[in-house]
């Protein structure tokens, strides 16, 4: 277990490298970022003591090599808008588009999950279509069309949910949160409901075939025959097995939920990371985007990581690779 | 005999709808099986004998339905019993053992959990007293250390083992009858013969009443007292195993005994009977056998009842063999 961390932090590793030198030399293709951040009728000289100030005067190679130098010591560099690191203002932002994607998350499979099964247990029932009917169009109602309807039913015309923001947010177990006030809590239902509402249907349509799969299976049968009750089998011979793919794939999922709830909140002026994401691509605000690219990269190979550990724990039949028997 | 029989099968039909019409795997089987009697059913691939097996179990997977007939079990009809009275039945008073012991194990929970829920199913008892029990069971099916076993996972048990541990599964509660669907097929034949030898003991130390299901009637003759030889859904032949195997009175017994590899000369090729079974949606009229019958007449065109030949035997044919014996 601890080679296998290790062999594939050392992969990481790699992976982050290779990353940071696409994203940094495609980034200096797009448009000039001095343009955005001095008046155009601005003296050239000006200019170029923006550009110099910036170190945007200098080839690029030498941009990386300060970019690379200045990350090993834990600093992607300057933000060139707001003038303050670009992890600073990450970590600012990070805890909401946290609490949105675990509230997502936690919505998508108390709901997905029970359905799923529940719809794969009697595939043929009235129950199952109309779940499975509502699964498609989870699938396929675009997201911000959705968020857009909610906002007109929810707020403007029942007034039961605020339109926008994050709300009051509440101090527990030292973590600063909107999910331990009730304004808070009203602020997040909406936004993590949309965002959650294509992982409601993709939980729900796993779960249905690994219950399929799984209730066909010759233990399934063997169990029936010791005479067990059907909520025994369910709980202890079905939900093991179909939680080994549903856990791989929700996992995953939770790193897009961090990394693109950016439509999300957009609609909902939400200040997570995809506001902050979304108005630094706008004003060419390359060292945000940089390290934004490279945090989502870093959060991926994590949670692929943690995937990958959860699996081995799940299913004794899997072994990590690097373990010694 | 019937004073003391402990299962009674009555005109059994068990059918399985399809687009062309029902496919009928049970077509009105008759059988009788007395206490600590063992009773094996041989037929071909497809003859009905596993749902024979399933349907007596109540686990005859949907779309497939018991359609007509009654199963007597110690004097309760249990056709008629409800999915919670099934499950006071099945594990405790009759058990199922599965033909591919790979499969018959649920892969993600150990060894000891999957036996003990066996005892817990049926009887309030500890999981300590529970586990003694498991691991006496485990000792009586030869499995050393058992003690580190119940902590195993199946995946690493190999497949003679496996099916020792659903073997003793199976007689955890003592039932009174337990059908073995082919249980030895998937081993190979030095643990087969072991297993075989094993069960017939544990059987006989229990007064445990065995339906000992077969496509190879080596294997049936080893264990069965009497035997009951299945074609197309129906029964063709029964009678005690010993006058069975020696004077055969259907043809298809016959045939049967003459593909054995160790009825054949040395260097001759092996028999078998031609032809292949007829489709159970669509069977002939009258005997199923004929059209592979080597003594079919026109009269085959009428169905023939299972007709008593003496005390112990019957016979499916309107022109059976060995009529002097």
């Amino acid at each position: 277990m601890f080679a296998f961390v290790l062999r594939r932090g050392m992969q990481s590793v790699v992976v982050l490298f290779v990353m940071s030198l696409i994203v940094f030399s495609m980034i200096n293709l797009v448009g000039d970022p001095v343009d955005m951040l001095v008046n155009p009728e601005s003296l050239p000289d000006e200019i170029e003591r923006v550009r110099r100030d910036f170190g945007l005067d200098q080839p690029v190679y030498v941009q990386y090599w300060k970019f690379l130098t200045g990350a090993l010591s834990g600093d992607l560099g300057n933000s060139f808008v707001f003038g303050r690191p670009a992890l600073t203002l990450m970590a600012e932002r990070f805890p909401a588009t946290l609490e949105l994607a675990i509230c997502a998350l936690i919505i998508a499979v108390t709901i997905g999950l029970p359905l799923g099964v529940y719809a794969g247990l009697r595939p043929d029932g009235l129950g199952a279509r109309f779940i499975m009917g509502l699964s498609v169009l989870g699938i396929s109602i675009p997201t911000f069309w959705l968020g857009l309807m909610m906002i007109i039913v929810f707020s403007v015309i029942l007034g039961w949910l605020p339109v926008s923001g994050r709300g009051e947010t509440a101090v527990f177990l030292g973590i600063e949160s909107s999910m331990f006030t009730l304004d808070g809590l009203k602020h997040l239902a909406m936004p993590a409901t949309n965002l959650a509402l294509f992982k409601i249907a993709m939980v729900m349509r796993l779960a249905r075939a690994g219950t399929n799969e799984v209730m066909a299976q010759d233990f399934i049968r063997f169990a029936r025959a010791k005479g067990l009750s059907s909520r025994r089998i369910v709980r202890a011979h079905l939900m093991p097995n179909i939680l080994i793919p549903i856990v791989t794939v929700v996992g995953i999922e939770f790193g897009t939920l961090i990394a693109f709830a950016t439509v999300t909140e957009s609609i909902f002026a939400w200040p997570g990371l995809g506001k902050l994401v979304i108005d630094a691509i706008v004003n060419l605000d390359r060292p945000i985007v940089v390290a934004y690219l490279l945090f989502v990269v870093a959060l991926f190979l994590v949670l692929n990581l943690v995937v990958d550990i959860i699996y081995a724990v799940l299913d004794p039949r899997v072994r990590l690779q690097g373990d010694e028997e | 005999m019937t004073g003391n029989k402990l299962l009674s099968i009555q005109g059994l039909t068990t059918e399985f709808p399809t687009p062309q019409g029902p496919l009928v795997a049970v077509n009105g089987v008759d059988l009788e099986v007395a206490r600590g009697e063992v009773l094996g059913i041989v037929g071909e691939s497809g003859s009905g004998k596993t749902v024979l097996g399933l349907s007596a179990m109540g686990l005859v997977g949907l779309p497939g339905k018991v359609t007509a007939g009654r199963i007597l079990f110690d004097g309760q009809d249990l056709t008629r019993h409800t999915e919670a009275q099934w499950q006071a039945i099945r594990g405790k008073r009759i058990a199922m053992v599965f033909q591919d012991p790979t499969t018959s194990l649920n892969p993600v929970q150990r060894i000891g959990a999957q036996m003990i829920e066996a005892l817990q199913a049926h009887r309030d008892i500890s999981k300590d007293a529970a586990k003694r029990m498991v691991l006496e069971a485990m000792v009586r099916v030869g499995i050393n250390s058992p003690k580190e076993r119940l902590l195993a996972y199946p995946h690493q048990f190999s497949g003679g083992m496996r099916q020792r541990v659903v073997i003793a599964t199976a007689l955890l509660n003592e039932p009174d009858l337990i059908i073995a669907d082919e249980p030895t097929t998937a081993l190979d034949v030095t643990v087969q013969s072991q297993i075989l030898r094993d069960v017939r003991r544990l059987c006989q130390d229990t007064g445990t009443a065995i339906i000992w299901v077969s496509h190879d009637l080596g294997v049936v003759a080893q264990i069965a007292h009497r035997v009951a030889v299945m074609y197309a859904g129906r029964i063709v032949e029964q009678g005690m195993t010993n006058r069975l195997l020696k004077t055969p009175s259907h043809p298809y017994t016959a045939g049967l005994i003459a593909s054995m590899p160790a009825n054949a000369e040395r260097g001759e090729r092996l028999r078998s009977i031609p032809g292949g079974l007829p489709q159970l949606s669509n069977l002939p009229v009258g005997c199923a056998f004929a059209p592979r019958c080597p003594q079919a007449s026109a009269a085959c065109e009428v169905l023939p009842e299972l007709t008593s030949t003496s005390a112990e035997h019957a016979v499916r044919c309107v022109s059976p063999l060995n009529e002097a014996a």
